[in-house]
């Protein structure tokens, strides 16, 4: 090619072609993100709250709806394809990414309505995060009431990241995905109401920690770069069918990808971020990382290892076990002597990670589908987890120190019960949600040949078990401190969050079939290439 | 064992069709959904269910009863071979290739579990009625009991693994949540954490069992399992048996899984008698016996069972022999009797029906006693130690009068039960044959002199002797809700081993699902002739140690005047010097490793997972930069690590 | 092989090898001085080093477009920002140094030798081929080519960080921007206030009769202690900075901030793992 055509070629260049239909649920979320930025500037303070909450429900049942009208096109699975790569080849819509996203949109509700409660007196975040801790300015803002309201945007916007980041077709979009969904995270946990220097702590930590995972992970796209000469992911692919010269670049870009996804993932040894993450940022806002960051990461790192890195399941078998098996074992073990509600369930969450990594070892459409199932319903209870966390005050704020919850049973048996009923699911206790997800992440890592990793995921479970119950014996069976927490009666969002999150767990206990059956058909044809 | 014994039982219990139910058997699920429906109304109902909380609570068992018996029938008017039915409720989980059914499977095994679940369940609840009645909770407990029989339900009618799973954690929670009912008291608290505890191990096993199942057979449903079993080889059947062992021994309370039992016992009387006698520990047994075609393709896991069962009845009886609570020596011996159940199953299909049929003779005895142990306590101002009682007999004759008949039956004198169902386990251990069998049976055989030393301590201590009552006691008889369930349970405890054993009635009914034993070599052998001698034996030290000091002239005593006479000769000196001290050393040697043993190994367990969970925790410094180092070393290793696979 | 020589032959000669090898010292050394430099405006500078040898790395390979973007942006207006903020906080303000976990250093040394070794047989071991043809891809079509890949196969992506500026902006201001919510006091009211407090007089500005006239530097007085009204309190209360003695013998204008307490504000006293 000369030069002269190359201009030629370059002055004429075809207009992308961009599936608008396709991509629309993730439009729509963007629109609704950047809707709330013009009402952050448009609209007076009073009436923001109103508008945003409008904006940001109504965006996310825009795109529940627009997500099962893509999932429903016939064509898009036609003659057994498993989906259509969109947008120039930067986005994959198939089975698995149609259900994550869904999954990541109703969770979303879910925190939004935590996010937005204000039902006593005020929202759980910070009135000036400009005004120093402890300042006069601080104090006049809160006796104000104000709140940031900013909150909305952001929400939308990470919310936006977090559906785009498992259906990136290329490592390019999955990077600017990753930032566009840590991003307003790293500023979420900073806006705090109350105890505003764990707060800050946590988002300092979150983003330096985050931007030191990001690295790896661009260093790793860089050495898969230097591999296969592209981003993309089927040409990743096919490069390790074929070129077997240089293999040295793919494996140490796998690592270094995996290390970047597996941060996000809160999988050990790249945790420590979790625990301080988790206990310092607005409870609502941890509920938001702890169900929808971790859907949103767990699929991009299925895409990203059963596509690129699918033909080399046996070459990236070993490691995953390790971390499986750590991350199992640490959570729940370092779990037990936690004496923060948050920090024990963040432990959890670590734990729970290592238990859909076992599915993820298995490589195989059963495991993806036990994923798919695990993170829907592990989301859903913990959002309601996390819900009950909220509602139990003391006059400094929420009164998280487990010591404070003894006798909880006794003084509001219902939230201690729903909090009990939690805590039974994530021990997989059965006729809870949680066991189905368990069994189904076991039943498949069991089927894939990894019956050790099963043995240990079940002992870890035992263990986890332990911590649940201990705090189960601690609301019920322990007497009441006498300066303890009063629980605050759930306003109408926050009791729709623990109400839906307690359905979930119910319904999805006794009878997980539908969901199940929609998580294998979605992961029938596995991801598209 | 001989070769047809072996050979009998994989034909008979993997090759039976099981038939979808029809005509009333289909209702078979309402079984499970009346107690259901009841806990939801009781706990969910809050206090405006309080007025007639435990009306619903007795009825709904009851009407379970109704079905019960009704699908019996119905399956009586089948022949032999077509008794097990299933009942499809619906599809519970399908994961890919993999599919479970919700459904029941109906057959002579579960059946039996059935009615006495709901017989037995809804005598308990009637007697809690009169017991829990100054309780303000009493509609909580009624809500808790009533999730307990349908789990307990759940658990035996499931037609497959998973399902049974189910039931087994929820008896499990239940069990829980009765151990802790009076939560006012730490020790209850402690009580219902260490049963949540220990029972996680057995769960582990379990859980894994199933794990292993789906990896070999790619199913759980009992059929599919069974009918593979013979295929998947002797090692994955030994697995899968010491794993189901594993959890058998936590939910049966059997040695090394026993510790929880006894502090269980923090639970209001009822629940005793229920869950922690009659039905749930029983548990483990029905585990090991619906597993019979899994357990009769290993010898080792067999032989596991068999050791199990005989050190833990012997563990129990002694334990038994230890404890003043009334009701810590009932559950010791509940241990040790359901270590006669564990060793008839692990003797294969030569115990498997032996061990059922002592499972519900037990559960009629043993419900019994617990009630009247109940029962006075209750008019005892819940005092339970035994040396605070004696002579109740005079003001409690009912009660009395039926923990006597209790006590009959479980130390095995014709023509109580426990005769009937005891002494074949005892022969069909000696049966085993080889140096293990005659191990088996002298323990079994010794066992049941052990028993009859300290239920008749029990009894004489607590109906007979001195009134040694607290100052502010005045016991009276308890009112008829709480005589009538125990005289009902005292009449099964008299006649049901009778009725179930003579003419081969139980074994035949039941020999389709666990294949039969040999034919019995009529009523009195010379195993038989030992055993009551021991009985006798036993209950004559007891007399001579507890009965004849304070009081001459018991009805035990007049009962066997002649070997007491004799016995009498040798002395308190002999007593003394043959079994008191060494039986004193014993039993003090076996609590010494009760608490110290099998506890130190939970408790030190527990303190090396606290202990890692410490060290681990100082790593989370709270320091950013020390964050990115672990980071980086994870880097390091991750990157090693793949680059080493390509090596 | 060596993968730098495979880059550097791949491209325009000899002149390029010479250029890479230049830069490549240079750029690592920066880049080395930027961790270690315990003062924030000589990292600064080092940063703008690193940066600028990128950018005539990216030239010489071929990229031009990309050279001019990592001056423009990086070079020009991120690290200017950097430097302004480095001004207003105070120019020769120093972070602590001193290492306050024992084996970090240590620890953090043999992690980042290993993974650099580990990465570097990476490298070494691939075998990396002639790279393709200098065709037009790079040089005088370049700027064209990456337009091309922008706006058909990369448009969404592109598009997409509009969604992250987006979020940065908002981000700045939710962190940075305080709204009123009290009435601006009036010029009246202003010098109302003054008048009745301590100061009617303007305060004495920052560096007056010191050695250095940075932000955070206190006026002295005349008798040679410092002022610590000249300083803005939030500058004041900032650890490490305004520690400084001004001149020998003269005694520290304000008590020094507790050092070696990086880990962050910590306000609970019930975190894991105590500060040592």
């Amino acid at each position: 090619m000369t030069s002269l055509s190359g201009a030629l070629a370059a002055a004429t260049i075809t207009p992308p072609h961009i599936e608008y239909g396709q991509l629309s649920p993730l439009l729509v979320v963007f629109g609704a993100a950047v809707a709330g930025v013009l009402v952050e500037a448009f609209v007076p303070r009073e009436r923001r709250r109103a508008f945003h909450l409008v904006i940001a429900l109504g965006g996310l049942v825009a795109a529940f709806a627009l997500i099962i009208s893509v999932a429903a096109t016939p064509s898009l699975f036609a003659h057994g394809s498993p989906g259509h790569v969109v947008a120039m080849g930067a986005v994959g819509v198939d089975g698995p990414t149609l259900f994550i996203q869904g999954t990541i949109v109703v969770l979303a509700f879910v925190s939004v309505l935590l996010i937005a409660e204000s039902s006593h007196g005020v929202s759980p975040f910070a009135a000036q995060a400009a005004a120093v801790p402890g300042s006069a300015e601080e104090r006049e803002g809160l006796l104000r009431g104000i709140s940031h309201t900013e909150v909305y945007p952001l929400t939308l916007f990470a919310v936006g990241g977090m559906m785009l980041f498992p259906a990136a077709n290329d490592l390019l979009t999955m990077f600017v995905a990753l930032e566009v969904l840590s991003l307003p995270l790293y500023l979420l946990c900073g806006l705090a109401r109350r105890r505003r220097l764990i707060s800050q702590e946590a988002a300092m930590k979150y983003f330096l920690l985050g931007a030191f995972s990001s690295a790896f992970f661009l260093f790793g796209v860089a050495m898969l770069y230097g591999y296969s000469g592209s981003v993309s992911l089927s040409a990743i692919a096919a490069a390790a069918a074929t070129n077997v010269s240089s293999a040295t670049l793919l494996y140490a870009g796998i690592a270094l990808v995996g290390i970047g996804l597996l941060f996000k993932i809160g999988a050990v040894p790249f945790q420590s971020w979790k625990p301080d993450v988790y206990q310092g940022a607005p409870t609502a806002v941890t509920a938001l990382m702890a169900s929808c960051t971790v859907v949103s990461a767990f699929g991009g790192l299925l895409r990203v290892f059963y596509v690129a890195f699918g033909q080399l399941t046996w070459d990236w078998r070993p490691a995953m076990w390790g971390v499986a098996i750590l991350t199992m074992l640490a959570g729940a073990i370092i779990a037990i002597t936690q004496t923060d509600v948050k920090r024990m369930l963040a432990y959890s969450s670590i734990a729970h990670g290592g238990f859909v990594l076992t599915a993820v070892v298995a490589a195989t459409a059963a495991g993806l589908s036990a994923s798919l199932f695990y993170l829907a319903v592990y989301g859903l209870t913990t959002i309601g987890a996390f819900a009950v966390v909220t509602l139990v005050r003391d006059p400094a704020g929420e009164a998280n120190h487990l010591s404070k919850w003894a006798g909880l049973g006794k003084r509001s048996p219902w939230l201690a019960g729903v909090f009990a009923f939690f805590l039974l699911a994530f021990a997989g206790i059965p006729l809870t949600s949680g066991f189905a997800g368990k069994f189904a992440v076991f039943q498949a890592a069991a089927a894939g040949g990894a019956l050790p990793l099963v043995i240990i995921g079940v002992l870890a479970s035992a263990v986890a078990a332990f911590f649940y119950v201990r705090v189960i014996v601690l609301m019920f069976f322990s007497d009441p401190a006498p300066d303890g927490p009063t629980v605050v009666t759930p306003g109408l969002f926050t009791g729709a969050a623990v109400a839906v999150g307690a359905a979930a767990t119910l319904v999805f206990g006794i009878a997980p079939e539908p969901l199940l059956a929609l998580a294998s058909h979605a992961a029938a044809h596995l991801f598209v290439r | 064992m001989t070769g047809t014994l072996a050979g009998l039982p994989m034909r008979a219990a993997s090759a039976l069709p099981t038939l979808a139910a029809v005509g009333v058997q289909r209702t078979a699920w309402l079984m499970l959904v009346f107690p259901l429906a009841g806990a939801l109304v009781l706990l969910l109902g809050g206090r405006r269910t309080n007025r007639f909380g435990h009306v619903v609570g007795v009825a709904m068992p009851f009407a379970s009863f109704v079905v019960a018996v009704i699908t019996f029938v119905a399956m009586l008017g089948y022949p032999a071979s077509q008794r097990a039915r299933d009942v499809h409720m619906f599809t519970w989980i399908s994961v890919g290739g993999f599919h479970v059914d919700a459904g029941l499977l109906v057959d002579q095994l579960s059946i039996s579990f059935a009615l006495l679940i709901t017989g037995v369940g809804s005598l308990i609840h009637l007697f809690a009625v009169g017991y829990m009645s100054h309780d303000p909770d009493r509609r909580r407990f009624f809500g808790y009991m009533n999730l307990f029989v349908a789990a307990m339900l759940l658990l035996v009618l499931a037609d497959n693994y998973l399902l049974m799973y189910a039931g087994w954690e929820g008896v499990g929670l239940a069990s829980y949540l009765l151990i802790g009912f009076w939560q006012y008291k730490p020790s209850a608290a402690a009580a219902a954490k260490k049963a949540f505890v220990v029972n996680r191990v057995g769960v582990a096993g379990f859980s894994v069992a199933i794990m292993l199942m789906f990896a070999t057979f790619g199913t759980v449903t009992y059929t599919g399992v069974f009918g593979q079993a013979s295929s998947a080889g002797r090692g994955t059947a030994t697995a899968l048996g010491l794993l189901l062992l594993l959890g058998a021994c936590a939910k049966s309370a059997q040695v090394p899984l026993q510790s929880w039992l006894l502090d269980a016992m923090e639970g209001p009387t009822p629940v005793s008698a229920l869950i922690h006698a009659a039905t749930m520990v029983t548990a483990g047994v029905y585990l090991i016996v619906r597993s019979a075609p899994i357990f009769n393709l290993s010898m080792t896991a067999r032989l596991a069972v068999t050791v199990v069962g005989a050190v833990t009845l012997l563990f129990g009886a002694i334990i038994g022999c230890a404890k003043d609570d009334i009701k810590k020596a009932l559950a010791g011996s509940t241990m040790s009797q359901i270590g006669y159940m564990v060793l008839a199953a692990g003797l294969g299909p030569a115990g498997y029906v032996f061990a059922i049929a002592h499972l519900i003779v037990h559960g009629f005895f043993k419900a019994g006693l617990f009630l009247g142990a109940g029962a006075v306590k209750h008019e005892m101002n819940d005092e339970v130690d035994m040396r605070r009682f004696g002579g109740l007999r005079v003001v409690m004759p009912i009660t009395a009068a039926t923990f006597t008949i209790g006590w009959l039956a479980i130390i095995g004198v014709w023509p109580f039960s426990g005769f009937f169902t005891k002494d074949p386990i005892i022969a069909a251990a000696f049966a085993k044959g080889g140096i293990s069998g005659a191990l088996l049976g002298s323990a079994a055989m010794i066992g049941a002199g052990i028993t009859a030393f300290y239920m008749t301590r029990v009894l004489l201590m607590t109906f007979t002797g001195h009134r040694r009552w607290e100052p502010d006691a005045h016991p009276h008889e308890v009112p008829p809700v709480m005589t009538s369930p125990m005289i009902v349970l005292a009449i099964g405890a008299a006649g049901a081993g009778a009725f179930l054993m003579l003419g081969n009635r139980f074994v035949d009914f039941l020999s389709p699902v666990t294949g039969a034993p040999p034919a019995s070599r009529g009523l009195i052998t010379p195993v038989s002739g030992a055993t009551l001698a021991l009985v006798v034996l036993g209950a004559v030290i007891a007399w001579a140690m507890y009965g004849r000091r304070e009081i001459p002239v018991t009805a035990p005593a007049a009962r066997f005047p002649v070997v007491a006479a004799r016995k009498d000769l040798y002395g308190d000196a002999v007593n003394e010097a043959v079994f008191m001290r060494p039986g004193q050393w014993l039993t003090r040697l076996s609590v010494y490793f009760d608490n110290r043993g099998v506890d130190g190994l939970v408790n030190t367990l527990a303190a090396t997972v606290g202990g890692s969970s410490g060290r681990l925790r100082r790593v989370q410094t709270g320091f950013v930069r020390s964050y990115a180092l672990s980071m980086l070393v994870g880097a390091v290793l991750l990157v090693g690590v793949l680059l080493l696979v390509r090596i | 092989m060596n993968a730098a020589h495979v880059l550097a032959a791949s491209t325009v000669g000899a002149g390029a090898v010479v250029a890479f090898w230049i830069l490549a010292v240079i750029s690592v050394a920066a880049a080395l001085g930027l961790v270690l430099a315990p003062r924030a405006v000589h990292g600064a500078v080092l940063l703008a080093v690193v940066m600028l040898s990128l950018a005539v790395l990216y030239g010489v390979a071929g990229a031009p477009f990309l050279a001019f973007v990592q001056i423009i942006v990086y070079t020009g207006a991120v690290l200017m920002l950097f430097l302004f903020v480095l001004m207003i906080v105070g120019v020769s303000a120093a972070d602590s140094m001193r290492e306050t976990i024992r084996g970090q250093r240590l620890a953090a040394g043999l992690a980042g030798i290993g993974l650099l070794v580990l990465l570097a047989l990476v490298v070494g071991h691939a075998a990396i081929g002639p790279a393709a043809p200098a065709g037009s891809n790079y040089g005088v079509l370049n700027v064209q080519r990456l337009a091309q890949l922008i706006f058909t196969r990369y448009v969404f992506p592109f598009e997409l960080t509009s969604a992250l500026l987006i979020t940065a902006a908002l981000g700045a201001m939710v962190l940075a921007h305080r709204e009123r919510t009290s009435p601006k006091p009036s010029q009246r009211d202003l010098a109302r206030q003054r008048v009745r407090g301590d100061h009617p007089a303007p305060l004495p500005g920052p560096g007056v009769y010191a050695r250095g006239d940075a932000a955070d530097m206190p006026a002295l007085l005349p008798d040679g202690t410092p002022s610590p009204l000249s300083l803005n309190p939030v500058m004041a209360r900032r650890r490490g900075s305004a520690i400084r003695v001004p001149g020998p013998g003269v005694p520290a204008p304000l008590p020094p901030g507790e050092p070696g307490k990086d880990g962050g504000p910590d306000a609970e006293p019930d975190r894991e793992g105590a500060h040592p």
